[in-house]
């Protein structure tokens, strides 16, 4: 007899799935390298929940979200379309009113959802995970899957919401100013604000600042990222250092190494990305001045907010310039979501799931703690009151092998049913006019010029020229490799790469929209991105002299 | 040889606010457009300062005021003061010189307008924004009566909301930038107004023009339900809506009066589709050449036809509806469209 079977709705059935629908789409952003089972249950379970949550809040006319599939480790997405023309006609009239909240009153809706969740945080963070009776952690790890039903609900309102406003501004744009989201004029608009994620850099780049000062800058620049901690606990000036630090991290350091996956550990568990962050800092010079880029980027937005007015007839000035305001919050959005949602609780999970995993290391139920990420919730709850009557190791070992392979051989981009092709498949995608969709996990399709010779053909995610050598980095735990003025290749970004933008002088990632996380975080330091060049990972080496020019949308590699 | 105080319309702009206020300036600004207005002079500030000077009205002011200054606070007061000080400017004949200058212009005035006879329009121009209404004198015929009228628009400035305002705001109550616009009365069939904005929700994709038989004053001041007509800029389809219009205002001997519509045209429409078209298409000139939407009133006289029988005497930005709510509304409309294919 089988151990388990395919878990319908949660993992893919060939057979019953395309009957659902005939193309299904890895999520490249947010499930490579591939999840552990653990995790790719949260975010099949509950993203799918937030999407449909989100989009039926809101009576989106055209699509009620997205459901979802696991599939070796990958996030396989397809959209759940309105399908007749009459219920699409009922879904504007709602939507026309349910949209109303984020025109009226932006600010006070993403801040009253922040102050929840930071109050969930809070309460599950009141929990001594190591003092606690197993009941309180059993306890504490369902209010954990509460919150991460919560965080999608939000997240996805939010961002459904968020991005509509974006995307009419992009078109208002074109029509009323004669400005398309390639122009760099239109990235001028939309960068130079402030954010958590920002701040959480300053932080970082003071504490640089600080290292210098108090003689702590040889020891950083001259360890390795795994000694850094041990290196600065020899000294007093280190040791007095690393408190300050650590209760920075206490506050702002619950995000996870990488974004969506909880098999790594946090900033808080572990500061050592952040100190490396801290060592980048240092080795960039004390010429540089964080404060001083960023004041450039917002007087450029100024002036282009002057100029994009001007060219807007002035009794339509009123609405669009709301509707700019609008189209500006995205951004901050964006970028502030990742923190504090999806990162935070991430962190929150890792920090329940490990406190269950070491009760059931110590009563024999696993080897290892971090090996509950293998596990189902189902099967947590099984043993979460008695560990030491259960043995669930054999679970373990077997997913734990099938996710070995899976790290072998990266999943397809798309998952279709016999006589469907990719093409067809991003025909549907268009025909949703899901915001999400369009202008982060789909983007629009690069212009192919032969007459550039351009090794690759992308979009523009954020404008400007730059040379330099690539650097290519497939996840997270390489990113130390990067140095000063080296073209950055990656698949996507996420929050964890932002400190590194201040080192690189451009960035060239194999998928993305104007709203994905390069664009924002390009744009707001200044250095061209070039996106959805698809194969950029695969024709580019690390080592390779690198020309990007994202006025183009093109990829120069100058010494094949 | 002292300075130039009248002006002929083609010699002022927009830029002359200050030297003849608002509405001459605006006229003077039509005239250079090539908008069809009714011939005429502006008197600027200059003039009315002359006159407050020469006469000794001035210092007659300035007198009253400096006895009553701490008395002047009170409302009650007030009203007395305004009574008082028009009954100063009033009583003052026009100097000589300044009288035989306004004749000159007068006499040339007829000569433009081609008749022995005529009758103006004597209209305050204030070069600031304040509250109270200054008069305004229509149908007004010979020159003596020009000059008289002249004096009654000065003295206008003087009410009782405008002595509170300039007190309220440590003014001087002697001094008054007040302009005067003369200018023909046209014989009007019919009159109104236009706007390239419906004001109520500023969809500025469709012009409103509004008209009443008789002079435009009955439309301007909302006494009347008037016919409208909605066009649309792009297409130029009209919506229009013809009211039953039983009242309207017109000439006497001297001055103006509200009087019965003759029964036979109450329920007809007050300009034809070709007058519509040209009052239409002007005001969309206007508003492309301001970059702004309009609110403009227009004239039919009763004699010649379109478009030569078409005159503006006002043209100025519109002020419409968008507030907050409405803002919202419409980009929530907006995003809506978005999601239609």
């Amino acid at each position: 007899m089988k151990v388990y079977d395919v878990v319908p709705g949660l993992e893919f059935d060939a057979e019953r799935d395309f009957a659902q629908s005939p193309a299904w789409f890895l999520d490249g952003t947010h499930s490579v390298p591939p999840w552990t089972p653990m995790f790719g249950w949260f975010w099949v379970n509950f993203c799918r929940h937030g999407m449909q949550y989100g989009a039926e809040k809101l009576s989106l006319p055209t699509v009620k979200g997205w459901d979802w599939r696991f599939h070796k480790g990958g996030g396989y997405l397809t959209l759940l379309l309105v399908k007749s023309e009459e219920e699409k006609q009922r879904r504007e009239a709602e939507f026309r009113k349910a949209i109303l909240p984020f025109i009226e009153d932006y600010d006070g809706l993403w801040g009253g959802f922040v102050k929840e969740m930071l109050g969930r945080y809070e309460k599950l963070k009141a929990l001594d995970v190591e003092k606690a009776s197993n009941i309180e952690l059993l306890d504490n790890f369902e209010e954990t899957i509460n919150t991460c039903r919560r965080m999608w609900e939000i997240h996805m309102y939010m961002m459904y919401g968020t991005y509509t406003a974006y995307i009419l501004f992009e078109n208002m744009c074109r029509e009323l100013a004669g400005i398309d989201d390639t122009s760099p004029i239109f990235h001028n608009l939309v960068s130079g604000f402030d954010n958590k994620v920002f701040q959480v850099d300053r932080r970082l780049w003071e504490f640089s600042k600080r290292a210098r000062e108090e003689g702590l800058a040889e020891t950083l620049v001259q360890s390795n990222a795994s000694e850094i901690v041990g290196r600065l606990d020899e000294s007093a000036a280190g040791r007095a250092f690393m408190k300050d630090f650590m209760s920075f991290m206490n506050e702002d350091g619950w995000r996870m190494q990488r974004m969506s996956e909880i098999n790594l550990p946090s900033w808080v568990e572990d500061p050592t990305p952040a100190l490396v962050n801290v060592k980048q800092f240092i080795q960039k010079g004390g010429n540089f001045n964080l404060d001083e880029e960023r004041k450039k980027i917002t007087e450029q937005r100024k002036e282009a907010e002057k100029t994009v007015l001007s060219k807007v007839p002035q009794e339509q000035r009123g609405w669009f310039e709301r509707l700019m305001v609008l189209a500006q919050k995205s951004g901050i959005f964006s970028e502030e979501h990742d923190h504090y949602l999806d990162l935070y609780t991430h962190a929150m999970m890792r920090r329940s799931a490990l406190g269950l995993g070491n009760r059931f290391v110590q009563k024999g139920a696993l080897d290892g703690a971090e090996d509950i990420f293998f596990l189902m919730p189902d099967e947590v709850r099984r043993a979460g009151i008695n560990p030491d009557q259960f043995d669930l190791r054999y679970l373990v070992e077997r997913r734990k092998g099938e996710w070995n392979e899976w790290m072998k051989t990266p999943n397809p981009p798309a998952l279709l049913k016999e006589g469907f092709d990719l093409d067809m498949a991003m025909g549907v995608l268009v025909q949703s006019m899901d915001p999400i969709a369009l202008k982060v996990v789909v983007g629009s399709m690069p212009q192919v010029r032969p007459e550039l010779k351009a090794d690759l053909y992308g979009t523009c995610g954020s404008p400007g020229v730059a040379e330099g050598t690539a650097r290519v980095i497939l996840s997270e735990d390489e990113l130390h490799l990067i140095e000063e003025g080296d073209i950055l290749v990656a698949a996507s970004t996420s929050p964890s790469w932002t400190p590194v933008f201040s080192m690189i002088k451009g960035v060239i990632v194999d998928r993305g929209a104007s709203l994905s996380h390069a664009a924002i975080v390009g744009r707001e330091y200044g250095i061209p991105v070039v996106m959805n060049v698809f194969e950029g990972t695969a024709k580019i080496k690390s080592g390779q002299r690198v020309k990007v020019d994202a006025n183009l949308g093109a990829v120069f590699i100058l010494d094949k | 040889m002292s300075k130039k105080w009248l002006y002929w319309f083609e010699e002022l702009n927009s830029g002359h606010n200050d030297l003849v206020g608002k509405k001459c300036a605006n006229l003077g600004e039509m005239t250079g457009l090539g908008m069809r207005i009714p011939p005429g002079f502006a008197i600027s500030v200059e003039g009315y300062e002359r006159f407050m000077a020469e006469t000794g009205a001035g210092e007659l002011i300035r007198q009253y005021v400096r006895d009553n200054v701490n008395e002047l606070k009170n409302v009650r007061k007030q009203v007395e003061a305004s009574r008082t000080i028009r009954q100063i400017i009033e009583s003052q004949e026009m100097p000589p010189d300044m009288r035989d200058e306004l004749y000159r212009y007068y006499e040339e005035l007829k000569q433009r307008a081609g008749e022995d006879e005529i009758a103006v329009a004597v209209r305050s121009s204030g070069a600031v924004s304040m509250p109270g209404q200054m008069e305004t004198y229509l149908n007004v015929r010979r020159k003596e009566s020009v000059v008289r009228k002249v004096i009654e628009v000065w003295g206008s400035a003087f009410t009782t909301r405008a002595i509170a305002f300039r007190l309220e705001k440590g003014m001087p109550l002697d001094k008054a930038p007040i302009g005067v616009a003369v200018l023909k009365m046209v014989d009007a069939k019919s009159a109104g107004v236009v706007l390239t904005v419906l004001p109520t929700v500023g969809d500025t994709s469709k012009v409103v023009v509004e008209g009443n038989w008789g002079l435009g004053e009955s439309v301007v001041s909302g006494e009347i339900t008037p016919d409208q007509y909605i066009v649309d800029k792009e297409s130029g389809c009209v919506e229009c809506t013809v009211n039953k219009k039983t009242k309207m205002i017109v000439y006497k001997d001297s001055g103006t009066a509200m009087t019965d519509v003759p029964g036979d045209i109450q329920a007809k429409p007050c300009v034809d589709e070709k007058e519509l078209k040209e009052i239409v298409r002007i005001a969309k000139e206007v508003e492309s050449y301001f970059n702004c939407p309009q609110d403009m009133e227009w004239v039919l006289d009763c004699s010649g036809c379109c478009p030569e029988n078409l005159y503006w005497v006002q043209a100025r930005p519109a002020k419409y509806s968008k507030t907050k709510e409405k803002e919202a509304e419409y980009l929530a409309e907006l995003m809506t469209r978005m999601f239609k294919s």
